[in-house]
C-alpha cells in the first residue's frame, strides 16, 4: 500500500462535529441530575483594598453549600494558577475572584453572590505599560518582588538589576557581536517604538469543568483544559494534595482553545469545591469572565534600531523589549524573556559567515490587568511586529524591495542563529517567495475603488519550538486485526488526532479507517504533557512512531516463532503478513490468534481478545544553560517559519481596512497531511487579521474590561474576510531531521507576518506608518488626518 | 429568565387592560430579540410578560394612496424585502435591511425597535426621515405623536403606563423625492452602529432643495434630526459644497459621547461623511 504520509486525510472527527454528535466538555452538563454549581463573586476594580467580606447572608441562603474566599485556611494560593487566585487583601485586576460559592442549582448560586458584600477601598491602578513603567507608579503590582524566591534564578539579569521602575519583574539580556561597532560601520539605520495590545483567545466553547465526587474519596473531571495529564491532573495533584490514583481527567471535544486553556485557572477551583462539598460540582465560564477573568496575550513595546549595509544586509540589531504580564505575582519561567525568542529566528543580523550583532534587553512589567499567558505564538506576534515593520522601512530607504531585503537576511539552513543554534530546518525563502509570487507584492495594484485606497505588503515570521515535557503512545494490534492507538494530546481543533492516526494506519499499512483512536483520559490514555509550542506532531509524532515500533516488533516476533522463522523474515500489511524463507508465503494475522474458551490452558502467545501492544515515548534533549551573555547553542528545539503577503484596501475616509487578498505559507517541515496544514493556515490568518485589525481590551474608568463581550470586543465575522478564493495557502517544506517523517509543527507561526504585512500594506496604500497594533479604523484615520495636516502645512 | 405570568391577547383592548392591572410591572414581547437577553441577563425583571402575536393586524405592512401603515410587529426582514416600497419607501427597506444579522431581522419588529429607544437603532431613520406618526393606544383611546416625540432617552420611550404602541403611519411621499439611510460600522450590519446617517431630499421643479430631512444616529441620547443643517439646504442648489456645509452643520448639531465602540471625535468625524454620502445617494434617487 502507498504511503499515507503527506496525504490529504479526512479529519477522523468531521463527522462527529459537522453532525453535533460529538460530546463537548458542555455537553456532560446534563448526565448529572445532582450537581451543583459554582459561581465567582468578582472585584468591579482593578485595584482595591479589600476591608470587608461579609458572607453571612449569602451564607443563610437555603441551597448554598459552600463558600470559599481568599481567606481560607490551608490555602497556598502561590501554587494557583495566577488568573485563579482569589484576591486575600488586596485585589489586583478588575475581574479578579474575591470569593466563590457553589450552591444547588445555578441560579442559588448567582443570587448568593449578589449576597456577598465586599467593602472595598479603591487604589490607583497602572493598566498598561507607559503607567506601570515609571519609576514612581501609581500602583505597585507586587511590591515583594525583591524578596520574593523565584523558581528561576540561573538566567542573565533575572533580578533585573535595571529595574527603572518597581513593576520590572524578571528580565532577559542578550549580546553576541559587537553591536555598538556594526551600527557605526552600518550605511544606514532605522530605528522606532512599537506596541501591540491585549487581547482575549477567544474560543467559542467557554473554560467549563465538571468534577464529580466519586464514592471513595477520589475525583474524576470532564473539562475543556488542555493537558489531562501535565496540566490538570498533575496541578490538581500537587496543589491540592490528592493521590494520583485517585485523580481522573477526562477531555471531550474541546470547543478551542488558541493555547488560552493551557492554564488551568478554573480546574483546580472546581477540583477544591468538589473535595469541599463531596459533590459533583460545575464550573462553566461566561463570556464576560471569559475576557476579565482568564488569562490574555502578553502584549509587547518593542524599541528596535537597525543597521544596514548600502546592499541591504542587516548587520546589527539593537533590540529593547518590554512585556506586559498583568496582574501576576511570582515570576514564572516566561517573564521577561520568552517574546525575546521572536527576536531571534529569522534574520542573521550579521553578513553571511560572521557572528550575528545582536543586543537583547528584555523586561517584564506587571500591572493591574488579567493575567497575561500562553496565547498562539507565545509572545512572537508581538516581538516581531516592530522587526518586520522595520525592515520594510529599510527596504524603501535603499530603494530596495522587500522581498530582496528579506532573502538577502534571511538565515540558512545548517547556519547558526544570533544565540548560537544550529538552524536545520528552514524554508522560508521559498515561503516569501511563493507568497510574494501570488500577491505580486513588487507591482503596484491598479487604483480602482474610489476612496479605497489599495496597497500590498509582505513580512515574514518565525517562532521557536521550546523542548517540552515528553510524549507517550500505546499501539494495540487487535486479535480481529483492528489498530487502536491511546494518545493524551489535546485536539484544539487542530487536527493533531488525525495526523497520529494516519502515522499508525501508514505503519501497519491499512486506511485510515482501520485504526480507532482513544483519547484524552487520564486513567486509559498514557502521559503527554500538553498540546503546546506546536509540538504536538513532532513529539507525540515521535512517540507514536515508537509504540507502531514496539507493537510491530512484538507481532513479528510472535508470527515468526509460529513458523520457525526470523522476525526479519515477516512483514506486516494490515491483517496480512508476508513471509520470506519458508514454504508458507503469505498467512492471515487473525487466524494465528489461537480461540479461548472457559476451559482453556496455557494461555500464552497470540489469543484472541488479547492484543499485541506498542509503547513508546519520546523527549526532546533538554537545552543548554545560556552564558554570561545569554548565548546557547541549544535554547530552543526547532524553529517553524511562515511568510504572508497580502493585498488591502484602506478607506481614506474612515479609515477602515479591508483585506482584499491574503496569501500564507508555512515551513512545515515534511506535513504529514497537508489538508490540515492548509486548515491550519487559513485559521491562522483570519486570527491574525481580527487582532492586527480589530480585537483589543478597552478599559472604563475602574480599569475594568469595557468590551468584554461579542458585540463591543470586535472578532471578525465572515463578512470582514477575504473570500475563500482570494487566501492563498502554501506549504513550503524544509524536512526536520529529527521529526517524525521529517515533519515539525507550524500552527503558531502562521499568526506572526499577517499583521506587520498588512501595516506595509497600508502604507503603500494611504502612506501612512503604523506603530502597532489593532490597527482599528479609528486609529488609522487619526494617522490620515494627521499626514494630510502636516502635508497642507508645508 | 423567570417572570410570574405569561399574556398573549387577542386584542389591542385586552393587551392595554393587561398592561394597566399590572402598572409598569409588565414587559410587551414583540421580536423578543432585545427583551429576551435581558431577561435572561437579570437586568429586566418584570412580573408578567405580553406576547403580542395573537392580535390580529398587528403584522401589516400596508400602502394605500395616503401613504405606508407599518403595524407595530411588521417584521424587519418582511419589510426589508417588500418589493411594493420600492417606489416611494425604499429608504424604509434600506434602514431595516441594516439591523442587525439575517437571524435578528428574522425575529425583530419595527415597533420593538423604536420602543427600545436606542440611540443607535437602525430601522426608525426610515420613520424618521418620512415624518412618521406613531399611533399609541390605551383604555383612554388613541393618540398620535410625531416620531421624535417618541423618543425620551437612552432606552426610554415616551409611552406612558398602559400605552401600547400599535403602528407607525407615514404620509404620502411627494414627487421628486429621493432618501437614503447609511450606516457605518466597523462589522457592517450585525455591529451596533458607530454612526446612522439618513437624507431626503424633495426638489423644486427647478431643481433646488424643497424640503429636507437629515437622521443621526448614535449621536444623541435618543434618535435626531439635524435641523440646521436641513435649513441650509432648503431652497439651494444641491451639489458637492452645500452638502459638505450640511455635513459639517450636523456635526455642530449633534452631541456623540466617547464610549467602546468610538470616540466622540471619530464620531463626528463619521457625520460629516456619512451625511455627505447620505444626501448624495439621496439626491441621486431624487432625480
Amino acid at each position: 500500500m502507498e504511503t499515507l504520509i503527506g496525504k490529504g486525510e479526512k479529519r477522523i472527527d468531521a463527522y462527529d462535529k459537522v453532525t453535533g454528535k460529538g460530546l463537548y466538555a458542555s455537553d456532560f452538563d446534563n448526565q448529572f441530575p445532582n450537581m451543583a454549581h459554582i459561581k465567582a463573586k468578582r472585584s468591579p476594580y482593578a485595584h482595591a483594598k479589600i476591608l470587608k467580606i461579609d458572607t453571612a447572608e449569602a451564607q443563610a441562603l437555603e441551597g448554598v453549600l459552600y463558600i470559599l474566599t481568599g481567606q481560607e485556611p490551608g490555602i497556598d494560593w502561590d501554587q494557583y494558577p495566577k488568573a485563579a487566585v482569589l484576591a486575600t487583601d488586596r485585589t489586583l485586576w478588575a475581574g479578579q475572584a474575591v470569593a466563590l460559592v457553589a450552591a444547588e442549582t445555578e441560579e442559588l448560586a448567582e443570587k448568593a453572590v449578589e449576597l456577598i458584600h465586599v467593602e472595598y477601598e479603591v487604589l490607583p491602578h497602572v493598566l498598561d505599560y507607559y503607567e506601570a513603567i515609571k519609576p514612581e507608579p501609581a500602583a505597585v503590582i507586587d511590591p515583594d518582588y525583591e524578596t520574593r524566591d523565584q523558581g528561576f534564578q540561573d538566567r542573565p539579569a533575572d533580578r533585573a538589576t535595571n529595574r527603572v521602575s518597581p513593576n520590572i519583574v524578571g528580565a532577559f539580556y542578550m549580546n553576541s557581536g559587537d553591536v555598538e561597532e556594526a551600527m557605526a560601520k552600518a550605511d544606514v539605520t532605522v530605528e522606532g517604538e512599537f506596541w501591540v495590545g491585549k487581547k482575549t483567545a477567544s474560543p467559542l466553547e467557554c473554560a467549563n469543568a465538571i468534577c464529580r465526587y466519586d464514592s471513595d474519596g477520589g475525583i474524576t473531571m470532564w473539562s475543556n483544559g488542555a493537558g489531562v495529564h501535565g496540566v490538570i491532573k498533575q496541578g490538581i495533584c500537587r496543589i491540592l494534595g490528592m493521590k494520583e490514583a485517585y485523580v481522573r481527567v477526562i477531555q471531550p471535544y474541546m470547543g478551542g482553545s488558541f493555547g488560552s486553556r493551557l492554564n488551568p485557572y478554573i480546574e483546580i477551583l472546581t477540583a477544591l469545591m468538589c473535595l469541599k462539598t463531596k459533590r459533583t460540582v460545575r464550573f462553566t465560564f461566561t463570556r464576560k469572565e471569559v475576557f476579565c477573568s482568564a488569562p490574555s496575550n502578553w502584549p509587547c513595546i518593542t524599541k528596535i534600531k537597525l543597521g544596514a549595509k548600502k546592499d541591504g544586509t542587516v548587520i546589527a540589531n539593537d533590540y529593547y523589549l518590554c512585556e506586559e504580564i498583568g496582574a501576576a505575582l511570582n515570576n514564572t519561567f516566561f517573564s521577561g524573556r520568552l517574546s525575546s525568542s521572536g527576536a531571534a529566528p529569522c534574520y542573521r543580523w550579521a553578513e553571511k559567515g560572521r557572528t550575528s550583532n545582536m543586543r537583547m534587553d528584555t523586561y517584564a512589567v506587571s500591572t493591574n490587568t488579567v493575567p497575561a499567558a500562553e496565547y498562539r505564538g507565545l509572545g512572537c506576534p508581538e516581538a516581531e511586529f516592530g522587526i518586520e515593520c522595520l525592515m520594510n522601512r529599510l527596504a524603501d530607504e535603499l530603494h530596495m524591495s522587500p522581498v530582496e531585503i528579506r532573502l538577502k537576511n534571511i538565515i540558512d539552513n545548517g547556519e547558526r542563529n544570533c544565540y548560537g543554534e544550529l538552524i536545520t530546518s528552514i524554508g522560508l525563502k521559498k515561503c516569501l517567495q511563493a507568497v510574494a509570487d501570488e500577491i505580486g507584492v513588487e507591482e503596484e495594484p491598479v487604483q480602482d475603488m474610489g476612496v479605497w485606497k489599495k496597497g500590498r505588503g509582505c513580512a515574514v515570521g518565525g517562532k521557536q519550538n521550546t523542548p517540552l515535557g515528553r510524549s507517550e503512545a500505546e499501539v494495540w494490534y487487535n486479535s480481529d486485526g483492528t489498530i487502536q492507538l491511546f494518545i493524551s494530546c489535546d485536539e484544539n481543533g487542530m487536527g493533531a488526532t488525525t495526523a497520529m492516526t494516519q502515522i499508525v494506519a501508514d505503519q501497519f499499512h491499512v486506511p485510515i479507517t482501520a485504526v480507532r483512536t482513544t483519547k484524552g483520559d487520564t486513567a486509559i490514555t498514557p502521559y503527554d504533557n500538553y498540546s503546546a509550542s506546536s509540538r504536538t506532531t513532532y513529539n507525540l509524532g515521535n512517540a507514536v512512531l515508537a509504540a507502531c515500533n514496539e507493537c510491530i516488533a512484538k507481532l513479528k516476533e510472535e508470527i515468526a516463532r509460529h513458523f520457525g522463522l526470523h522476525p526479519s523474515k515477516v512483514e506486516i500489511e494490515g491483517t496480512t503478513a508476508y513471509l520470506k524463507g519458508t514454504y508458507v508465503q503469505e498467512v492471515n494475522i487473525p487466524s494465528l490468534f489461537v480461540p479461548v474458551g472457559m476451559f482453556t490452558q496455557g494461555n500464552w502467545g497470540l489469543q484472541q481478545g488479547t492484543p499485541v501492544k506498542g509503547h513508546g515515548i519520546y523527549c526532546p534533549a533538554p537545552i543548554h544553560q545560556w552564558d554570561k551573555n545569554g548565548l546557547s547553542d541549544r535554547v530552543w528545539n526547532w524553529f517553524q517559519y511562515s511568510a504572508a503577503a497580502v493585498e488591502v484596501a484602506v478607506n481614506e475616509e474612515t479609515g477602515e481596512i479591508k483585506v482584499l487578498r491574503v496569501a500564507s505559507s508555512a515551513d512545515t517541515g515534511n506535513p504529514i497531511n497537508p489538508k490540515l496544514v492548509e486548515g491550519q493556515i487559513v485559521g491562522g490568518v483570519h486570527m491574525a487579521i481580527g487582532f492586527s485589525t480589530m480585537e483589543e481590551h478597552l478599559y472604563n474608568e475602574n480599569g475594568e474590561i469595557a468590551n468584554c463581550n461579542f458585540s463591543d470586543y470586535r472578532l471578525p465575522g465572515i463578512l470582514q474576510m477575504p473570500k475563500n478564493e482570494d487566501v492563498h495557502a502554501f506549504i513550503n517544506p524544509d524536512a526536520l531531521p529529527d521529526g517524525p517523517f521529517g515533519a515539525k509543527g507550524m500552527a503558531e507561526s502562521i499568526t506572526i507576518p499577517v499583521g506587520p504585512a498588512i501595516a506595509e500594506a497600508v502604507y503603500k496604500a494611504v502612506g501612512v506608518r503604523v506603530t502597532g497594533y489593532p490597527m482599528t479604523a479609528e486609529r488609522i484615520l487619526a494617522l490620515i488626518k494627521e499626514k494630510k495636516a502636516k502635508e497642507a502645512a508645508k | 429568565m423567570r417572570f410570574e405570568k405569561y399574556f398573549q391577547p387577542g386584542s389591542v383592548e385586552e393587551c392595554c387592560a393587561l398592561l394597566k392591572e399590572y402598572a409598569g410591572k409588565a414587559k410587551v414581547l414583540a421580536g423578543g430579540t432585545d427583551l429576551v437577553p435581558r431577561l435572561k441577563m437579570g437586568l429586566l425583571k418584570p412580573t408578567a410578560v405580553i406576547g403580542m402575536m395573537d392580535i390580529p393586524g398587528m403584522d401589516e405592512i400596508t400602502l394605500s394612496e395616503e401613504g405606508l401603515t407599518l403595524g407595530a410587529l411588521a417584521n424587519l426582514r418582511k419589510i426589508s424585502l417588500d418589493s411594493r416600497l420600492d417606489q416611494d419607501y425604499l429608504v424604509v427597506k434600506e434602514a431595516c435591511g441594516h439591523v442587525s444579522s439575517m437571524q435578528v431581522r428574522n425575529m425583530a419588529t419595527i415597533g420593538g425597535n423604536a420602543c427600545n429607544a436606542n440611540p443607535s437603532a437602525d430601522a426608525i431613520h426610515g420613520l424618521i426621515l418620512n415624518d412618521a406618526t406613531a399611533v399609541i393606544a390605551s383604555d383612554k383611546g388613541v393618540r398620535e405623536i410625531p416620531i421624535l416625540e417618541f423618543f425620551a432617552g437612552p432606552g426610554k420611550n415616551t409611552l406612558e403606563q398602559g400605552e401600547l404602541l400599535v403602528k407607525f403611519v407615514l404620509p404620502k411621499v411627494k414627487p421628486r423625492t429621493g432618501a437614503a439611510y447609511k450606516k457605518f460600522a466597523i462589522r457592517g450590519d450585525s455591529d451596533i452602529s458607530i454612526v446612522g446617517a439618513g437624507a431626503r431630499l424633495t426638489l423644486a421643479e427647478d431643481g433646488t432643495v424643497a424640503e429636507a430631512r437629515i437622521s443621526l444616529g448614535a449621536v444623541a441620547p435618543t434618535p435626531m434630526r439635524a435641523v440646521k443643517a436641513e435649513a441650509l439646504l432648503s431652497g439651494k442648489a444641491p451639489g458637492e459644497e452645500l452638502f459638505r456645509q450640511a455635513a459639517e452643520a450636523a456635526a455642530e448639531e449633534c452631541s456623540p459621547i466617547s464610549d467602546q465602540r468610538a470616540s466622540r471625535e471619530y464620531r463626528l468625524e463619521m457625520v460629516r461623511v456619512w451625511v455627505r454620502h447620505a444626501l448624495e445617494e439621496a439626491l441621486e434617487r431624487a432625480k
